[in-house]
């Protein structure tokens, strides 16, 4: 009696730790986000937001001092034209909180804490107003002080990816399946369309309209007027923002598939461009190179022609986009042992970063 | 393997049966409760073997022949379960029987949850992992995200109602109480003082609900839903066999019969 006693109460036990040991994962397990300027990288890794110097991959400064389940971030910072780093907590606490992207000294934290969801995405900053996407589905509008400068516009599902503008109206995509148009003048949407998918991507903005894919696995071409149409396919979900170089659309799916299309005619570049594994973060283009980070951990460089140049392994996996910092790429893998990891156009690596404890 | 075995076949039943249900708000905690019936009914006969098994031990601890070789051989702590063994033989009685459904539970439980949160997605990774997880013919991309707004709960989310500036705990108190509840009905009184049994079926009648609350204090509300109706289908359970000690709920149970072989 006393062992079946003993066992009940162990498994009780035992039950209530390994619940507790995953009661914590839907807020804390992410990919990390990345931001640069031409001095440092800005990485959004969790607990810590880390300020690294991309001359010498010195950790610069972290934020904030110390970790805090509170305030947990995912979304690339944001630099603004007036000095600021803007970065959300997907914490137990949703502020939105500007940095001194020189020293990680907080500017403000708590001006605006209406949100009722994490930030998973980065806000835009257009016409001295600050755009953030929530995933409790509102696009809220704060002054450069992160004071509410209007009312929050509602459009539904979770918000994931950053708005996108092209100098007078505003272009959301929403993991309900929609897309929004919203004029920022009259704080209203003036279109909503069904991508028929989730879409966790922004939209590309090009000379006539926008581009987005989806979980559709289906790539739209979307007029400000609400004209829409799908102009190409692929064989599983976009999950990265498609890339627009002339008259060159690239994007890649969660196949690993590569797809150059060219927008005039319609018609893929090339055939088959398959690196080595699923491509969930956006691609890059810099120069004449074609950059695509893959789930498999590889970091590969393509030239127009969709041969590779040159692929490096910095390890674990790799969701988050890519980006340029002075003549450096930088890469973030997840789950590696460097967080941050710096190559040059040739593909040399010039150095990683791994947090210190 | 827990993967392939708990994980995925739960959370493509949970998605298969939220898009039968027509994937728009509430259906996600209809799923869940489409679900947990499914469970009871997966599990009813180990539930009637619990009913059974927890009876029969039960009325051993009244019955002459163990009472005495409890006194009989009382220093002797071999010999002691060698008699126990031969008496659970002799009447076809498996003293564990009463303990399987809660063995079963806790994968059931912890494997729901992990199939809630993982089909909630609340970050990008935990959509690539459930992108990962649906079987082919799912039709994931209609359905996802799915609704996770069941009446005024959201099932990703610990749950709580807001009174006069206070965040009450509606759900794990429910939780509580149906738990509570149910262990009481299921606990036959007995008239022996050192009934073990009883001490600790009346032990596991206070751990229990205090557990569960609990967890549905801290974790995502969609396992408070699983929890109330699956307590709510066990109180019926042992209803619907006539074996619910209603006395129980009141104070002043009275002891249960007991059948002379």
């Amino acid at each position: 009696m006393k062992t079946k006693r003993f066992l009940l109460i162990s498994l009780l036990a035992l039950g209530a730790i390994i619940l507790s040991a995953c009661s914590r994962a839907p807020i804390s397990t992410n990919w990390a986000g990345l931001a640069a300027d031409a001095e440092r990288a800005y990485l959004s890794n969790g607990a810590f937001l880390y300020a690294v110097d991309v001359q010498s991959g010195r950790e610069a400064w972290r934020y904030p001092a110390e970790a805090n389940t509170k305030r947990i971030f995912y979304a690339a910072p944001v630099l603004t034209q007036d000095g600021q780093l803007l970065i959300g907590s997907a914490g137990t606490d949703h502020p939105l909180i500007s940095l001194n992207p020189e020293t990680g000294k907080e500017n403000w934290a708590e001006n605006f804490t209406g949100a009722k969801g994490a930030w998973m995405a980065s806000p835009l900053v257009f016409n001295e107003k600050i755009y953030a996407p929530n995933t409790d589905g509102f696009l809220y509008i704060l002054d450069m002080e992160g004071k509410q400068a209007a009312d929050p516009i509602e459009l539904g599902g979770a918000l994931w990816s950053t708005p996108s503008t092209d100098g007078t109206l505003l272009y959301v995509t929403s993991l309900d399946h929609h897309f929004h148009v919203i004029d920022p003048a009259a704080n209203q949407i003036n279109e909503t369309i069904d991508l028929g998918g989730a879409a966790p991507g922004s939209p590309a903005v090009g000379a006539d309209g926008v581009y987005v894919g989806s979980f559709a696995s289906t790539i739209e071409f979307i007029q400000s007027n609400g004209n829409h149409e799908v102009i190409t396919t692929a064989g599983n979900w976009i999950w990265g923002t498609p890339v627009i170089d002339g008259n060159t659309l690239y994007y890649a799916d969660l196949d690993g598939v590569v797809y150059s299309l060219d927008i005039d005619s319609g018609r893929q570049n090339w055939d088959g461009v398959q690196p080595d594994g699923p491509v969930v973060a956006s691609l890059l283009v810099v120069a004449d190179q074609l950059y695509v980070a893959t789930e498999s951990g590889s970091f590969f460089a393509l030239d127009r022609e969709g041969k590779i140049a040159w692929e490096k392994t910095p390890g674990g996996k790799i969701y988050t986009s890519p980006v340029l910092s002075g003549d450096l790429i930088l890469v973030a893998p997840y789950q590696a042992e460097f967080a941050l990891v710096a190559y040059d156009a040739e593909g040399k690596q010039a150095w990683t970063f791994t947090p210190e404890k | 393997m827990w993967q392939t075995i708990i994980i995925q076949p739960m959370t493509n039943l949970l998605l298969w049966i939220y898009d039968i249900l027509g994937h728009g708000p509430h259906m996600f905690g209809l799923a869940i409760i489409l679900f947990t019936i499914l469970i009871k009914l997966l599990t009813w006969p180990l539930n009637a073997s619990q009913v059974k098994g927890a009876q029969a031990m039960q009325e051993l601890q009244n019955d002459k022949e163990w009472q005495d070789i409890q006194k009989k051989h009382a220093k002797d702590k071999e010999k002691l379960a060698q008699e126990q063994m031969r008496i659970y033989k002799d009447r076809g009685i498996n003293p564990f029987a009463s303990c399987l459904p809660t063995l079963v539970q806790f994968p059931i439980i912890i494997g729901l949850y992990q199939s809630i949160t993982r089909a909630l997605s609340a970050t990008p990774f935990n959509m690539l992992q459930l992108a990962r997880t649906v079987y082919p013919f799912q039709n994931v991309e209609n359905i996802i995200p799915l609704n996770s707004t069941f009446l005024w709960m959201d099932l990703g989310r610990p749950e709580s109602i807001q009174m006069f500036g206070v965040a009450i705990p509606t759900l794990a108190v429910i939780v509580a109480l149906t738990t509570w509840v149910q262990s009481k009905l299921t606990m036959p009184a007995s008239s022996n003082p050192n009934d073990q049994s009883a001490q600790m079926t009346k032990m596991m009648s206070v751990y229990m609900p205090l557990m569960l609350g609990w967890f549905a204090l801290n974790f995502a509300s969609g396992i408070s839903v699983y929890f109330i109706i699956s307590n709510l289908l066990g109180v019926a359970q042992y209803a619907a066999t006539g074996r619910a000690n209603w006395s129980n709920l009141f104070g002043g149970g009275k002891p249960s019969p007991v059948k002379k072989k």
